[in-house]
């Protein structure tokens, strides 16, 4: 999945925002995947969302870069439903009633785990409500489906979206997630183009 | 496909099915209405409400002509003759009931005036309303000759549901602003599902794998849903059995006592929905 490496996208980010004619010689360049996509320009703005404050300051990047634990270990219901899910404090608890106990965030862990509570996570990717997207489907295409592509490295999958999750702490969204975000990989990958497909 | 749809087979959708028209479907929801089985309930109609956000706009303004009842039950009294001598406007003896929801027409009359393309035809032979684009300029419904068609007069969010009423409001479909067209989709969140659902574990949407809320909830089965492109599914076999086909102005029977017919077929809008008549016997 080379057209979608992060730093290609940024790159032609910066390129699009410099100058169109580069861009289209770019593209041209046989093998850079651009090339399926007329006029695919990143769209412009910030697309960086707000910090999301969480209850216990998460670090992804020692759970997955470090210990390189799938992304869908923990965020199980990916593979399986509309949305990815946060895991249950259990799932936590089935390595951190042994391992890092030590540490503040796990002391802080453990206190919401005996007094019955799950820590209050807050949403970071969050799609308007009139828009239907499956993760199920697309990790079906992407990650199950996708010929050369194996779950070990679903990371890079859940990384179109979400960015580099692994070299953030707690999660941010970076990406636009905008109607032209999905209808640019959807025209490139052809996805449906129905309406009704997505906008409910 | 959409916008594009409409573009390739904008001569096709206006001519409707006498040259053609839109044939690559991969479903065809349709329905069939048996009017002798139908009892007056509205549960349909507030199934309906339940399962598709449908704003409450309250007394006065139903009364205005505002009611966001996508599906209705329509009153006759077609036989006022029952009890001589008294004038009622509503008398208690001989009325009967229409269900009417969106008949999803092959050849809407809805779809062609839309400016913004926000209604068009899915490739499930749903006439489909995409709320983002519809800037409500109500071209659509002065076009239904079915007046199915209800538009967002208010922000009823604002007090359709007071709290903790809003906790019923169903995540699948989205809660409709001011200005915006809304219409039956034939429960399109339920057919998504599935359709997912079939696909995940290989094989096709069966008969009786997805029901609209108003057919789910009908007392007496006077509702009938299905793939109208299967041959096996019940609806398909309904339609046939009362000889009504799709794509024609007027269905030629064998059999005078057949009681199937579709609602204004003659204006050419080729609708999915059947309706069965209602047989009484008046003498009694």
């Amino acid at each position: 999945m080379k057209r979608y490496s992060n730093r290609l996208y940024e790159g032609l980010k910066r390129i699009s925002l410099g100058s169109a004619a580069l861009l289209v010689v770019f593209a041209a360049v046989p093998g850079t995947g651009w090339a399926e996509v007329p006029n695919a320009v990143a769209p412009k703005g910030a697309h960086a969302g707000d910090d999301v404050p969480q209850p216990i300051e998460f670090p992804h990047d020692v759970h997955a870069k470090i210990n390189q634990i799938n992304c869908m270990y923990c965020h199980t219901y990916a593979r399986r439903s509309k949305v990815a899910g946060i895991p249950p404090t259990s799932k936590c608890m089935g390595c951190h009633t042994i391992i890092a106990t030590d540490k503040e965030r796990i002391k802080k862990l453990t206190e919401y785990w005996e007094s019955n509570q799950s820590p209050p996570w807050k949403k970071v990717h969050d799609v308007p409500d009139y828009v239907h997207f499956t993760h199920e489907k697309h990790l079906d295409r992407f990650l199950f489906s996708n010929e050369g592509m194996d779950v070990e490295r679903v990371s890079e999958v859940c990384a179109f979206c979400h960015g580099e999750v692994k070299e953030m702490t707690v999660a941010k969204k970076v990406k636009s997630l905008n109607m032209g975000f999905c209808r640019r990989c959807h025209e490139a990958n052809d996805g449906p183009s129905d309406c009704w497909k997505c906008h409910k | 496909m959409s916008l594009q749809n409409i573009l390739t087979n904008w001569s096709q959708y206006r001519k409707g099915h006498e040259q053609g028209g839109f044939h690559d479907y991969e479903h065809m929801w349709g329905m069939a209405v048996d009017l002798n089985k139908c009892i007056g309930c509205n549960a349909c109609s507030v199934a309906c409400y339940a399962e598709n956000n449908l704003g409450i706009v309250g007394k006065d303004r139903f009364e205005k002509g505002q009611g966001m009842h996508w599906m209705r039950i329509e009153r006759y009294w077609d036989e006022p003759n029952l009890a001589p001598g008294v004038s009622e406007e509503f008398p208690s003896r001989g009325a009967s009931f229409l269900p009417m929801m969106c008949q999803q027409c092959n050849a809407a009359t809805c779809e062609p005036v839309c400016p913004v393309a926000a209604t068009y035809h899915t490739p499930d032979g749903l006439n489909a309303q995409v709320y983002n684009r519809c800037i409500g300029s109500r071209y659509c419904s002065n076009n239904c000759p079915y007046r199915l068609r209800y538009f967002n007069f208010y922000s009823y969010y604002d007090w359709s549901w007071p709290e903790p009423l809003n906790m019923q409001l169903n995540p699948d479909l989205s809660v409709r602003d001011k200005g915006v067209m809304e219409k039956c989709t034939f429960c399109v969140q339920r057919i998504r599902v599935a359709k997912d659902t079939a696909r995940r574990e290989d094989r096709k949407v069966a008969d009786g794998d997805v029901y609209p809320a108003c057919v789910q909830t009908c007392p007496t089965d006077a509702l009938v849903f299905g793939d109208m492109l299967d041959p096996e599914s019940s609806v398909t076999k309904l339609w046939k059995a009362h000889q009504v086909e799709l794509g024609k102005t007027k269905q030629h029977k064998d059999n005078e006592e057949l009681r199937g017919y579709r609602i204004f077929e003659g204006l050419n809008t080729d609708p999915c929905v059947m309706y069965l008549e209602r047989v009484r016997e008046v003498e009694v």
